[in-house]
């Protein structure tokens, strides 16, 4: 039998009808057939007959239909960013060049690509909103807290909770102003061309903050001592969610950063200015903190107060929640005056 | 066809005009945006990738006005953009600050993975897609920079400034992603680099101050570079085409001003 021999002027043999045939219905001796699917890589003309002749065996043609219909099919279900259409338009395609699988185009458009199962999707979002919880607030949070403890059982300071209580409700400002925004994300500005970005991002992203420092807060604030007439550890959390969300709605004004500062300020006010002017030399003591920290919060007045708040922002923040549509363009230091001017 | 549409655009920065009743309109290719610095590239395209809210002037991209919430969203998530100055969280390898992007544009989480990979081995970073983005060096932070604007295969493709920080050899692969992606995508590069514009843009347009100063192609730039106007200047010829519109333009400015004082 003929062998390959691949001279400067290209193989000195070709395929004969006979062979493609013996080939096909598999009654070629073995080496021979490795000689005619070396030649066929380089031989044009043969790898066409050979093909041919293998189609027309009634076995092999319809297993490479499947084979190509099912290539076709999950090229086109992969195909990334692909509007439905144009994956709708490739299916089609592979199905009119496949004429003898002519339900392998309607198959394909049956089989929807499965949409990212639920937890999946949670832990994608959680995972986005990680950025929110690593940087210093992560840090400062876990630094009051330790202090606390550390504080009230080491040192024997009987004022820990009252102070830890006037720094609760201000910790998730924190967070949320360190999270979100041109000044605090170092990727606002890409994110803020994206569908996910504005508004979403910054409530997944408060929810995070929400969701670490709530718990967190209220056990340490329940494993520390509790001297007469402070509030009780979860008596801060409506407070808590109050502040965030008036940040939130006041931020779509000012910024999330400004917003926190303004509202931290508020706080700060409403609970020191207050214990310091009943302080003898101007020093507000405990007691008089824990005093003034329970006129604000304890009782249910306070709460349904806080909780009425909380309630107000929300609405004013669907109100105003377009102002979240596009980077702020305005003041002093915004990300495009310094742009501009570097 | 084209897909983005921009008329009487007006953007102020407080009492700075950024861009001043600026027409103009981009179809599938690649189109340079030339000028010099504060000549409102930047707005222009903060504007285009939704980021900014013009002053005044109506923009329609891929068919629809940005009108409402919802039209920004549709055309949020068929553009890709790369800011001239773009930040990342240090500690997210390649592959999480490309997908994190992905996450960003609502891609489905089943063919985000893939379209993570295919992104980052077009820029050539497939062998660091595993490394932290502290580790890399400015032209590779840069490419992952790209990588994330195209992860979602755009229709809309807007790049700041994407060729600074990159050295030669890359520059030149870059610019042949961009010819390849200019095939089916609108691209819009704002660059410094005028041999950018003459190897890899099918259409220029030169902005100063605001305005819209030519629109041709780099062929016909480098025309006018050849004629008089730019005869006694140095440089390539796209060059010298690029430092003779300008002129032009500031003259017929000028004349315009003077006439009506």
């Amino acid at each position: 039998m003929k062998r390959e021999q691949v001279g400067p002027g290209g193989p000195a043999w070709h395929v004969d009808e006979a062979m493609s045939r013996r080939y096909a219905d598999g009654s070629l001796p073995e080496p021979d057939a490795w000689s005619l699917e070396k030649h066929v890589e380089a031989c044009g003309r043969c790898a066409s007959a050979v093909s041919a002749a293998v189609r027309a065996t009634g076995t092999a043609g319809p297993l490479l239909e499947d084979v190509r219909g099912a290539l076709l099919r999950t090229v086109a279900e992969e195909a990334p960013g692909e509007g439905a259409g144009a994956t709708e338009r490739k299916r089609g395609a592979g199905a009119r060049r496949s004429p003898l699988r002519p339900s392998a185009g309607r198959r394909g458009v049956a089989v929807r690509p499965a949409s990212a199962s639920l937890p999946g999707r949670l832990a994608r979002t959680v995972w986005a909103a990680g950025p929110a919880l690593r940087g210093a607030w992560g840090v400062a949070l876990l630094v009051v807290c330790a202090g606390a403890v550390a504080l009230a059982y080491g040192a024997g300071f009987l004022a820990a909770r009252s102070v830890f209580f006037a720094l609760a409700p201000v910790l998730p400002l924190a967070g949320v102003a360190l999270s979100y925004g041109p000044y605090a994300d170092p990727m606002y500005e890409i994110s803020a061309a994206a569908p996910s970005g504005g508004l979403r991002l910054l409530l997944i992203r408060t929810t995070a903050v929400l969701g670490v420092s709530l718990p967190l807060l209220t056990a340490v604030g329940a494993l520390l001592p509790a001297p007469p007439g402070v509030p009780g550890a979860a008596a801060w959390l409506l407070p808590g969610l109050a502040l965030t969300v008036g940040t939130l709605a006041l931020g779509s004004c000012t910024g999330c950063r400004t917003a926190g500062a303004l509202v931290a300020a508020g706080w700060a006010f409403a609970v020191l200015l207050p214990a310091a002017a009943h302080a003898p030399n101007g020093a507000p003591t405990p007691a008089v903190l824990a005093e003034q920290l329970g006129r604000c919060v304890s009782g249910s007045a306070a709460q349904s107060g806080w909780a009425a708040a909380a309630l107000c922002c929300a609405g004013l923040l669907a109100l105003r929640r377009r102002a979240f549509d596009f980077a702020p363009d305005h003041g002093p230091g915004s990300y495009l005056n310094r742009l501009e001017n570097s | 066809m084209s897909t983005i549409s921009v008329n009487g655009l007006t953007v102020r920065h407080r009492r700075t005009v950024a861009l001043d009743g600026v027409d103009l309109d981009f179809g599938p290719g690649v189109h340079g945006l030339l000028g010099p610095n504060g000549a409102g590239k930047t707005s222009l395209i903060r504007v285009l990738a939704t980021v900014a809210r013009p002053t005044g002037g109506r923009v329609e991209l891929l068919g629809h006005a940005l009108s409402g919430h919802r039209e920004l969203s549709a055309a949020r998530r068929r553009l890709g953009y790369l800011p001239q100055d773009f930040g990342y969280y240090p500690g997210f390898t390649v592959r999480e600050f490309v997908g994190y992007v992905a996450w960003l544009k609502a891609m489905p989480g089943d063919i985000a993975g893939a379209a993570v990979e295919r992104a980052v081995a077009r820029v050539g970073l497939a062998d660091r897609i595993d490394s932290k983005m502290r580790t890399l060096s400015g032209g590779m932070v840069r490419r992952a920079g790209i990588a994330q604007a195209i992860v979602n295969e755009p229709d809309v493709l807007l790049l700041d400034e994407p060729t600074a920080g990159l050295d030669p050899e890359q520059r030149v692969e870059f610019r042949s992603l961009l010819v390849e992606l200019g095939h089916r995508t609108t691209v819009i590069v704002s660059t410094h680099l005028v041999e950018d514009v003459a190897v890899a843009c099918t259409e220029v347009t030169l902005l100063a101050s605001g305005r819209v100063a030519y629109r041709g192609t780099p062929a016909s730039l480098a025309t006018l570079g050849e004629s008089d106007a730019g005869a006694d200047l140095g440089g390539n010829p796209v060059e010298r085409g690029y430092t003779a519109a300008l002129r032009g333009h500031r003259a017929a400015v000028a004349t315009t001003t003077g006439a009506r004082r």
